[in-house]
């Protein structure tokens, strides 16, 4: 009876001539414009009223006072938005809205929460990487009902911070001169990788790390006495996609710091260490450098060889010059205009960077002058955002307008690239060839088919789709940390994740070399870039009875070898006592000096292999793990790309090997340590956040925000396993979106919180059951026994490789799709498939779409 | 996130506001009606060995009246009223070993290179404490060396997650920006060669920005008004500057010419006064060793340096009784400056809260089990003075910092640690009231 009343009135208020949700067509990016009353209410009567009014109120929720949409109630709103765009609601057992009802209703939600919100923070929610899967999988790859009319696609005119890691490699290029590619050691960091972490995790850009020759003091002093500068712009996001261009913007603290920064840099352009150091810390004998006392800490602790390795540049030319000639500063000025925005400077920028500088000369001198004003270019609007504003031509009837020039060749640049344009695309550019599709084509085949071209946004990509470079910064409780099996002393777990991240930088670099079914193998792989911790972490939780085992093994070992060493020694000791008898009976006669030199050096030499075989007595037993059943890990030696040296003896090291992990117990990056402990926290694993990765970024779900009242909180219940404290997740009102990621993270509890492994948990067999649930495509969904079944399952998905798409397709366009990027999206992953799973072909055929190359400007 | 507090913080960790403040004199009074009106955290590294500041034999809690307080801290002894030594704190959770570096004032894990994971405890007061022209300034001392070659760091103070705040060690480069208006000579030229420079730069900008899409516009209106921000902070002193004068220290040798690095402590910490007097700041930061394992004091006749004064152990120890007495002689003075200055029908001081710790806890390498602290002012009482807080050594550090806050009308929770780590590394629960009167 409810209904049909509702009903009634929505026919009478149709019958008015009042707008509906119900048109013909749906052309998607059109505005949505209508009251509530007449718009919104139809679609809320007929589908949510039911089980939302004041009677029933299912999960405390009254829609029925709900009213159009306002500050006090956009919370709300967005929930509303949340589940009918990933229809959640209304329920599948209910009447369902037509497709275009359903998308027109979640556009009229979005623009009236822009409108509402628009001088109260904005709503921007829809545009969150995180919310990218709000759009239906189905529409974007399957076929459209009828009276869905796409537009022709587009990207908005716009600008684009340079990302921490850009702006760093631009800093560095200024001061430091990187090796150039070794194909005979492809994976050893080159000009053009990124700028990387060091040991700490930290991005941080070292002055004159290659001169130095000598230092006094460990890591910590080492690292304290280096001149070093750490990234300014900030990177607030640590999961997913960092850097969609209305992420961030530079505040005056960054601004203010990279002033101050950048006079530190022209000063070391101009003169090297000596910015730094003493004229006596610079030689190639640091002999001749001997300082009194404890130095440890100070800038003064360093000794610098005299061979000159940065780049020499104009700055420099016009430091050693006496005087300042016009030529000689905008000879600085175009130069480092060109380091910083990547293309030469306008007459006008040019003449007024000059200004600046004299400027400053006028008033403080030279020497001063120079490094002040020169520092303004580090500032330019251009230094510090990418401008994709299409100011120089009119739009089409579509109203876009295609990038051109500089722009465009900087647009193609960046999908791959930190450094500026290389030769040729700035030839190209300057000849006026960056014009076309085909241009695009021409630059971006080539630049993907050279090596030497190094291209770290496109790894940037994988760390940001995976997250597997988290480890090193999740907090581990120290107890937690050792009943893992790992070692818990010291940073050596943080240190071992900072390695780890870096060791899986590689092998999808490895993977990526091959570009054959991408996905796929890094799914799947059996390949593993280790380094000798990874024995460990590669290895297996052995069970209470087999620690118990090894222990009285290590034991039985250790009796055995001290027995050897006893019987090793009993002839040494003996010798030994003879010897010292002998000594004392000569002692004091003068004619037996030379017997006396002879013994005393056997006696010497006696006193050495007792103490060798002494030493020996525990063997390498102290390093016996006997929680661990380690892997034995061998292969190939590679290399891995880390940092630039910076902290001495903490330096991260290269070396790697490429090995096979042991049988049956791991598959792909997903069961690697670096991306288990990525997604984990202090205590325990995080199945919750595991399952979401694999819901969002291989299924291609969404998942509501979890709601305010809702505590999210296990219990604390250390002797519990996480799936039995997760109990509270199952209860009804939260399983209706715990089932999304629970059964799909819970798999992996195959491996222990530092990614170890495991067979069993707290002594009891370990489960490592899961299902896949409702994931759009019902061949995958069902029960899994454990990580590797359900890995394998996915991998085999076209539709998981449509997602995998997806998050391509925003990584390089720095948006979400919409459903006018269906064929751009539908193009990629055919270009994918044909190039039988090429990371290439995909990016190229992403890089030529309209998407990317054209820009619509707002009226 | 940015919002106008952050971009205020921006101007070299934290210059500007956007407007005038009524000076220390007339400063709005805060709405809880109680607490204090500034904050002085004063960190010395390397450890505060609790036996250097209580009193031989003191177990318990207890007044320190009619009782002798030892070597290092005896030039309280005239202040001991105001003072509350709160013994039994803890900071297990921020790993200090070396130094917990952002987490000693953040209450999380910190170590060496790694960023900060949150706002700190002095970011957060600034925010709430009477508005300045310069909501928070932070001062490091070191040194000469590091001083000179890295006159800015950051290891301290954060106004967020991965947002470090940086601490000034040149205290002429710190003049220029206080004092620049005001100055003669070459701190004046430099003073408006920079002036010139920003406003030309904000004008570049803001060209540049006008023809940008609404969104970028938003975005972009942000970086020129950070511009504006530091640009109008000039002019903004500049227009007091009549009002700054009376409160500029007098530069001298020991700016241009210091004979050790405790010359420039002494005038870092005389900028940081001023800055407290004048009302420019109500949160000053010192920090001294700056975080970090090394540091120096030669000028107080300590010879050794850096990372092995850390192995001494503190007590009876004849360096660290000096630097001790030197912190507590720096103690004295910003008591005794802020005295000097009238509000209300008191004086500055009595509103004022000085927050003396580590940034290591108790030693070098420590596992961060006990967490001495000093307070010095009671502010109106609020605050228990003139005793020993013995503490039982379970509840963390976060729990003063959210008792601070709570002073001043905010409820911060836990104040950066979440329920998960609550249930390992704090038995209680709200305010440590056993710190307060």
């Amino acid at each position: 009876m409810k209904r049909l009343t509702r009903v009634l009135t929505v026919a009478v208020l149709a019958g008015l001539g009042a707008a509906s949700l119900s048109a013909d067509t749906y052309t998607p990016g059109e505005p949505v414009r209508g009251k509530f009353e007449n718009l919104a209410k139809e679609f809320l009567d007929y589908h949510c009223f039911d089980c939302h009014d004041g009677e029933t109120q299912k999960g405390d929720l009254n829609l029925l006072d709900l009213g159009p949409v306002d500050e006090t109630n956009a919370a709300v709103w967005k929930s509303v938005w949340a589940q009918v765009s990933l229809q959640e609601m209304p329920p599948k057992k209910k009447d369902r809205p037509e497709v275009i009802k359903r998308l027109r209703f979640a556009d009229w939600i979005v623009s009236e929460l822009q409108r509402v919100m628009e001088d109260k923070g904005g709503f921007h929610a829809h545009l969150d990487p995180k919310k990218g899967n709000f759009l239906d999988h189905n529409l974007l790859f399957g076929p459209l009902p009828d009276g869905i009319k796409l537009a022709p696609a587009s990207s908005p005119a716009r600008i684009w911070r340079v990302t921490p890691q850009e702006h760093i490699t631009r800093l560095n290029e200024l001061i430091n001169t990187e090796p150039q590619f070794d194909p005979k050691k492809p994976g050893l960091r080159t000009r053009g990788d990124v700028v990387p972490t060091n040991h700490g995790g930290e991005l941080k850009l070292y002055f004159g790390t290659d001169r130095i020759i000598k230092w006094q003091g460990g890591t910590v002093a080492y690292a304290t006495s280096v001149k070093s500068i750490p990234v300014v712009l900030s990177s607030a996001r640590k999961h997913g996609f960092e850097n969609y261009p209305d992420f961030y913007t530079v505040n005056s603290a960054e601004a203010t710091q990279i002033l101050s920064k950048a006079e530190d840099i022209l000063r070391y352009m101009a003169y090297g260490p000596l910015s730094i150091a003493k004229p006596e810390q610079i030689t190639d004998d640091p002999k001749t450098y001997a300082p009194e006392g404890d130095l440890r800490g100070l800038p003064t602790a360093i000794t610098y060889s005299t061979k000159i390795v940065r780049p020499m540049t104009p700055v420099h030319e016009l430091m050693k010059n006496p005087g300042v000639a016009d030529k000689g500063l905008r000879a600085a000025v175009d130069y480092l205009f060109e380091a910083l925005t990547f293309r030469p400077p306008g007459k006008t920028e040019s003449d007024d960077y000059l200004e600046i500088v004299k400027d400053s000369i006028d008033k403080v001198g030279k020497e001063n002058g120079v490094f002040l004003g020169l520092s303004s270019i580090f500032l330019d609007r251009d230094a510090l955002f990418r401008p994709e504003l299409v100011e120089t031509s009119k739009p089409d009837k579509d109203g876009r307008v295609m990038l051109q020039d500089w722009e465009l060749g900087l647009a193609v640049n960046h999908a791959l690239r930190y450094l500026k344009p290389d030769a040729e695309l700035r030839q190209a550019i300057a000849d006026g060839r960056m014009r076309t599709r085909a241009d695009v084509e021409r630059e971006v085949t080539r630049m993907l088919a050279d090596d030497r071209i190094r291209k770290p946004r496109i790894l940037r990509f994988f760390k940001d789709y995976f997250d597997h470079d988290l480890g090193g910064y999740i907090c581990k409780d120290d107890k937690a940390l050792a009943t893992t099996g790992v070692a818990s002393r010291g940073n050596s777990h943080y240190r071992a994740m900072f390695d780890a991240a870096a060791s899986t930088d590689r092998l999808i670099e490895l993977i990526l070399e091959k570009d054959k079914g991408v996905l796929k193998e890094l799914l799947t792989t059996q390949q593993v870039v280790a380094t000798r911790a990874d024995n460990s972490y590669f290895g297996r939780k052995r069970t209470s009875e087999e620690r118990s085992a090894a222990q009285v093994a290590k034991k039985k070992a250790e009796a055995e070898l001290a027995k050897k060493v006893a019987v090793d020694l009993k002839p040494i000791v003996a010798e030994l006592a003879e010897i010292e008898t002998q000594l004392k009976n000569l002692k004091g006669d003068p004619e037996s000096r030379k017997i006396l030199k002879e013994l005393t050096d056997q006696k010497k030499k006696l006193v050495a292999a007792k103490k060798k075989i002494e030493g020996n007595k525990k063997g390498n037993q102290n390093n016996v793990n006997i929680a661990v059943a380690e892997a034995k890990l061998t292969g190939l030696k590679i290399y891995s790309r880390v940092s630039h040296r910076s902290f001495g003896n903490g330096s991260m090291k290269p070396e790697r090997t490429l090995v096979t992990a042991p049988e049956g117990q791991r598959l792909g990056i997903l069961t690697h340590p670096s991306w288990l402990v990525s997604h984990s926290d202090a205590m325990d694993n995080h199945a919750i956040h595991r399952g979401i990765w694999i819901r969002e970024r291989l299924l291609g779900g969404g998942i509501p925000d979890v709601p305010i009242t809702v505590d999210a909180m296990l219990p604390d219940e250390p002797q519990m396993p996480l799936r039995e404290r997760m109990r509270v997740t199952r209860e009804d009102y939260c399983w209706t979106c715990h089932k999304k990621m629970d059964p799909l993270g819970l798999p992996f509890e195959m491996y222990n919180h530092a990614g170890l492994f495991r067979t069993t948990e707290l002594n009891e067999p370990v489960d490592t059951s899961g299902e896949i649930i409702d994931s759009g495509d019902p061949q995958l969904d069902g029960p899994v026994k454990n990580a590797l079944e359900m890995i394998q399952k996915l991998s085999k998905s076209k539709r998981v490789e449509q997602v995998f798409v997806r998050h391509a397709f925003r990584f390089w366009m720095g948006r979400n799709e919409t459903l006018n990027d269906a064929p751009a999206l539908q193009d990629a992953h055919k270009a994918y498939r044909d190039g039988g799973g090429s990371m290439n072909a995909l990016i190229a055929s992403l890089v030529t779409s309209e998407a990317f190359l054209y820009r619509t400007v707002e009226e | 996130m940015i919002n106008r507090r952050n971009i205020l913080h921006g101007l070299a960790a934290g210059v500007s506001s956007a407007f005038l403040p009524n000076f220390a004199s007339a400063a709005p009074s805060i709405k809880s009606g109680g607490g204090p009106k500034r904050v002085i955290f004063f960190m010395q590294n390397q450890g505060f060995d609790p036996r250097t500041c209580i009193p031989a034999g003191m177990k318990n809690s207890g007044s320190l009246a009619g009782i002798k307080l030892p070597e290092p801290i005896s030039a309280l002894e005239p202040f001991k009223e105001r003072l509350q030594i709160i013994n039994g704190l803890h900071g297990k959770h921020t790993s200090p070993s070396h130094s917990a570096f952002f987490g000693a004032l953040g209450g999380y894990r910190g170590s060496d290179g790694v960023r900060p994971s949150a706002s700190t405890i002095d970011y957060e007061l600034s925010k709430v404490l009477p508005e300045t022209l310069l909501p928070h300034l932070c001062v490091g001392m070191d040194s000469m060396e590091n001083m000179k070659g890295k006159p800015t760091v950051a290891n301290l103070s954060a106004s967020g997650a991965g947002q470090p705040i940086f601490m000034h060690s040149n205290p002429n480069h710190l003049y220029e920006m206080l004092y620049g208006g005001i100055s003669q000579g070459d701190i004046r030229s430099q003073h408006e060669a920079r002036s010139g420079m920003f406003d030309r730069i904000e004008e570049m900008a803001a060209a540049r920005g006008k023809t940008l899409p609404t969104a970028d516009k938003q975005r972009f209106s942000q970086y020129v008004q950070g511009f504006n921000d530091i640009n109008g902070l000039r002019g903004r002193l500049g227009k007091v500057s009549d009002h700054l004068r009376k409160f500029a220290p007098k530069v001298d040798d020991r700016y241009t010419n210091p004979e050790f690095e405790t010359d420039w402590h002494d005038v870092n910490l005389d900028l940081g006064i001023s800055a407290l007097k004048s009302g420019i700041t109500n949160v000053l930061t010192i920090g001294s060793g700056r975080g970090e394992i090394f540091g120096a004091w030669k000028g107080l006749g300590v010879e050794k340096q850096g990372h092995n004064l850390g192995h001494i152990d503190q007590p009876d120890n004849p360096i660290w009784i000096k630097i001790r007495q030197y912190n507590s002689r720096m103690l004295v003075k910003l008591m005794e400056e802020l005295e000097s200055v009238p509000e209300g029908s008191g004086t500055m001081m009595d509103k004022t809260l000085i927050v003396y710790t580590s940034n290591n806890a108790d030693k070098q390498h420590t596992n961060g089990a006990n967490w001495p602290v000093m307070l010095l002012g009671n502010c109106d009482g609020i605050f228990k003075s003139g005793c020993l807080t013995q503490l039982d050594g379970k509840r963390p550090i976060n729990a003063l910092y959210a008792t601070i806050l709570e002073t001043v009308g905010v409820n911060s929770g836990r104040f950066n640690m979440s329920e998960q780590m609550a249930a390992k590394f704090d038995s209680g629960t709200g305010s440590l009231k056993e710190i307060l009167a």
